[in-house]
C-alpha cells in the first residue's frame, strides 16, 4: 500500500500523481479538523491504519484545519487529481454542497463521515457513513428507564435536560431521540427542563447548579455528552445531592473514569476507531459496487456501570 | 440626618445610575422567582462568576488606559490547561507559579507590542486571541486535560474550597477587587492609568512613562487572566481546550456596562464588579424563570441595552435627550 500525507495539498498533489497502479483504488479524504479534539485525533490515526492495512488500498489524507474555504480547495484539488472515491468529514453541512457536487458530476462518488451535509446535497453523496445520534439520544433514554425501574422509581422520577449547542444537527438530533423514545419506555417520567450546556462542562455546570435550585427533586440529568453530564455530576456534588443518575449520549474519558467511581451512570460508547473504518469500508463497498445504503450508520452500544469493563477507556 | 435636597439626590442618581439598574432587575428576577434570592443561589452565581469577573479586573486598566484586549478568553484556556498539566506532572506547588509565569509573559509580550512599539491594540490582541489559541491546541495535542487523582489533591481548593463559610472564588474575587479597586482609585500608578488614557499626548508632557503604564496594565491583566484560569482548572478539575472561548467579548461587556468608556480614561473597579454581577445574574435569573432558551439570547440583549440606557439617563437627568 502506498501512502502519501499532504498538509499544502496543490504542491504535495504534483508528488504524488502517477502512484496510482490499476488495482489500486485511491481514496481521498479531508477531514473537518485534526487536532482540535482527540476524537478527531483518533479517528485520523485509525483511518491511516486501516489504509495502510489495505494493499489495495492508496490513500490521501487531508485536512481542513476547521477552514471551509480550505476544504473546497482540498475537494477540487482530489477531483483535479482523480481520485477513486473522495471521503469527507464537512467542515460545514451546507457550504461544501457545491463542491460536493463538482465531485459528483467528475463521477467520483462522495462517502460523507461522521456528520451528514444538509438534505439539498444528499442526490450527490453517494453514502452517510457515520454514528446515528437519533439512536444514541434514545439508547440513551432506555438507559435512564431501566435504571429507573430497577429503583422502582419509573412512575415519579423527575429529569432535566442539558443539551449541546443550540443550533447544531448533533445537539438537536440527540435531545430528539431522548424525548421521542423517554415516554414510550417510561411514561410516567417528567422531563421538566432542557437546558444547553454548549457542549461545555463549565457552562453545563453552571446550568446543573440552576436546575438544583429551582428544583427540589431531580432524579435525573440527561446530557448531549459526557463532558457536560460530568459538569453537572460536579455540580451536584458541590450541592450535597446524591442519588442523582447521570446519563449521557456520547461516552468520554471523563465520564467512562465517572462510571468507574460510581458517580455516573451510563453513556452511548462511540469510538473514533469505529467510525474511521466504517468511513473507509464505505468507501470500498460503494467502489466495489455493493450496494450501501444512503445513511450507513455503524454500531454505537450502551455503556453502563454493569457493563463497562467489556469496553476500554475512550482515548477522548 | 439632613434632608437630602433633590439636587443632591440627582448627583446620587447620576453617578449610580447602574447600581440603580441592577437593584430593579434584582427586584425583578425575585419576583419571577422566589428562589433567585436564596443564599445558596446567590453564592451559586457569584460564584461561577468570579472567573469572569477576576478577568475583567484586569481588563477594566486596560480599557482605562485606551486599549483593548480581546486575547484573555483564549489566554484563560491556556493557563487553565497549561496548569492542569503541570499538575500531574511536577505537582500543584510548582505547577502554579509556573502557570503564572508563562501568562505573564504572554501578557508581557502583548504590553511590549501595545506599549513600547505602539501598535493598535484591537489588531495585536484579535491576532494573539487565535495565536494563543494555536499555542494551547499545540500544547496539549488538542486532547482534553484532566488531573488523574481528583479526590487526592489540594488543588481543589481554589475552585471549590470555602472559607468561613464563603466559597473561596468568591473570595479571591473580592480581596482581589478591593486590591486593584485601591491600586486604580488611590496610587499613583491609577492616576497615570487614567491619565494615559484620557490624554496620552498631555500625559507623555506631565512626564508619564506612557509605554510603561500600558505594559503594566496587560502585565496586571494577564495575572488576572492566570487566577481566573487557576479557579476555572480548580472547580472543574479538567477542561477542554476551548474553556475560555468567547469570555472575551463578555468581559468586554462587563467591563463596559459597568461604565468604562471604549475610548479610555474613564470606569471603575467597583463598576465593573456591577456590570459582572449584573451578566450572571441575568443569565440565572433566566435560567430559574425557565425562559425557552433561544429567546434567552434575545431578553438578555434587551436587559445589557436597558441597563446601558438607565445609566445614561441618570446622567443626563433624563429618560431621553430631544436634542442631539
Amino acid at each position: 500500500m502506498k501512502l502519501r500525507f499532504a498538509l499544502a495539498a496543490t504542491t504535495a498533489m504534483a508528488v504524488m500523481t502517477g502512484t496510482a497502479s490499476a488495482d489500486t483504488m485511491k481514496i481521498g479524504i479531508t477531514q473537518n479538523n485534526v487536532g482540535v479534539d482527540s476524537y478527531q485525533t483518533t479517528y485520523e490515526k485509525a483511518f491511516i491504519a486501516a489504509a495502510e492495512a489495505n494493499d489495495a488500498v492508496e490513500a490521501v489524507v487531508l485536512d481542513a484545519g476547521g477552514d471551509v474555504a480550505r476544504q473546497i480547495a482540498q475537494m477540487e484539488d482530489l477531483i483535479q487529481q482523480e481520485v477513486d472515491a473522495i471521503i469527507i468529514w464537512p467542515t460545514n453541512g451546507e457550504a461544501v454542497i457545491p463542491a460536493v457536487r463538482k465531485a459528483h458530476q467528475a463521477d467520483i462518488p462522495v462517502i460523507v463521515t461522521n456528520s451528514n451535509i444538509a438534505e439539498p446535497g444528499f442526490d450527490f453523496v453517494a453514502s452517510f457513513s457515520g454514528p446515528d445520534n437519533i439512536t444514541q439520544g434514545s439508547r440513551s433514554a432506555e438507559i435512564m428507564c431501566d435504571k429507573f425501574k430497577e429503583m422502582g422509581i419509573e412512575d415519579e422520577a423527575q429529569i432535566v435536560q442539558i443539551s449541546g449547542q443550540p443550533g447544531y444537527t448533533t445537539a438537536i438530533e440527540r435531545a430528539k431521540g431522548f424525548e421521542d423514545r423517554l415516554p414510550e419506555v417510561c411514561p410516567n417520567v417528567t422531563l421538566m427542563e432542557t437546558q444547553p450546556g454548549d457542549w461545555n462542562r463549565e457552562k453545563s455546570q453552571q446550568v446543573m447548579e440552576a436546575f438544583l435550585v429551582k428544583y427540589d427533586d431531580i432524579d435525573g440529568v440527561y446530557a448531549g455528552d459526557d463532558n457536560m453530564g460530568v459538569g453537572a455530576l460536579n455540580a451536584a456534588k458541590a450541592a450535597g445531592r446524591d442519588g442523582i443518575i447521570f446519563v449521557g449520549a456520547t461516552n468520554f474519558a471523563v465520564g467512562y473514569e465517572a462510571m468507574a467511581a460510581g458517580d455516573y451512570w451510563g453513556s452511548i460508547y462511540q469510538s473514533p476507531v469505529d467510525d474511521a473504518e466504517a468511513a473507509l469500508q464505505t468507501a470500498l463497498d460503494v467502489l466495489n459496487g455493493k450496494e450501501v445504503p444512503f445513511l450507513n450508520y455503524f454500531d454505537t452500544p450502551k455503556i453502563t456501570q454493569d457493563n463497562m469493563d467489556e469496553f476500554s477507556k475512550p482515548v477522548f | 440626618m439632613a434632608t437630602l435636597t433633590k439636587q443632591q439626590i440627582g448627583s446620587i442618581l447620576a453617578k449610580q445610575g447602574i447600581l440603580i439598574a441592577f437593584a430593579l432587575f434584582m427586584i425583578a428576577f425575585a419576583l419571577g422567582n422566589p428562589k433567585f434570592l436564596t443564599v445558596d443561589n446567590l453564592f451559586s452565581v457569584v460564584r461561577s462568576s468570579a472567573i469572569l469577573g477576576v478577568m475583567a479586573l484586569g481588563v477594566t486598566f486596560v480599557v482605562i488606559s485606551g486599549n483593548l484586549d480581546l486575547s484573555v478568553g483564549s489566554m484563560m484556556s491556556f493557563s487553565t490547561i497549561v496548569v492542569l498539566d503541570l499538575h500531574d506532572k511536577i505537582g500543584p506547588f510548582l505547577a502554579i507559579p509556573a502557570m503564572f509565569l508563562m501568562t505573564l509573559a504572554l501578557g508581557g509580550l502583548i504590553g511590549f507590542l501595545v506599549g513600547y512599539l505602539k501598535l493598535n491594540s484591537l489588531i495585536v490582541t484579535l491576532g494573539m486571541l487565535s495565536a494563543i489559541h494555536g499555542l494551547t491546541l499545540t500544547y496539549s495535542g488538542g486532547q482534553n486535560m484532566d488531573i488523574a487523582d481528583k479526590e487526592g489533591t489540594w488543588f481543589s481548593v481554589f475552585g471549590q474550597g470555602t472559607a468561613l463559610g464563603i466559597p473561596v472564588p468568591i473570595l479571591i474575587f473580592a480581596g482581589l477587587a478591593a486590591l486593584l479597586g485601591l491600586v486604580l482609585a488611590k496610587t499613583p500608578f491609577g492616576r497615570k492609568v487614567y491619565a494615559v488614557g484620557g490624554n496620552g499626548t498631555a500625559a507623555t508632557f506631565s512626564g508619564i512613562r506612557r509605554a510603561r503604564t500600558v505594559f503594566t496594565c496587560y502585565l496586571m491583566s494577564a495575572g488576572c487572566v492566570a487566577t481566573a484560569g487557576l479557579i476555572q482548572a480548580s472547580r472543574s478539575l479538567g477542561s477542554q481546550n476551548t474553556v475560555g472561548q468567547g469570555l472575551e467579548l463578555e468581559v468586554l461587556a462587563a467591563v463596559i456596562l459597568g461604565g468604562a468608556s471604549l475610548l479610555g480614561g474613564s470606569g471603575t473597579v467597583f463598576k465593573t464588579v456591577i456590570g459582572v454581577l449584573i451578566l450572571g445574574f441575568i443569565q440565572n435569573g433566566l435560567l430559574l424563570i425557565g425562559l425557552q432558551f433561544y429567546v434567552q439570547f434575545v431578553v438578555t440583549w434587551v436587559i445589557i441595552i436597558l441597563a446601558v440606557w438607565l445609566d445614561v439617563a441618570a446622567k443626563r437627568g433624563k429618560l431621553w435627550s430631544p436634542i442631539a
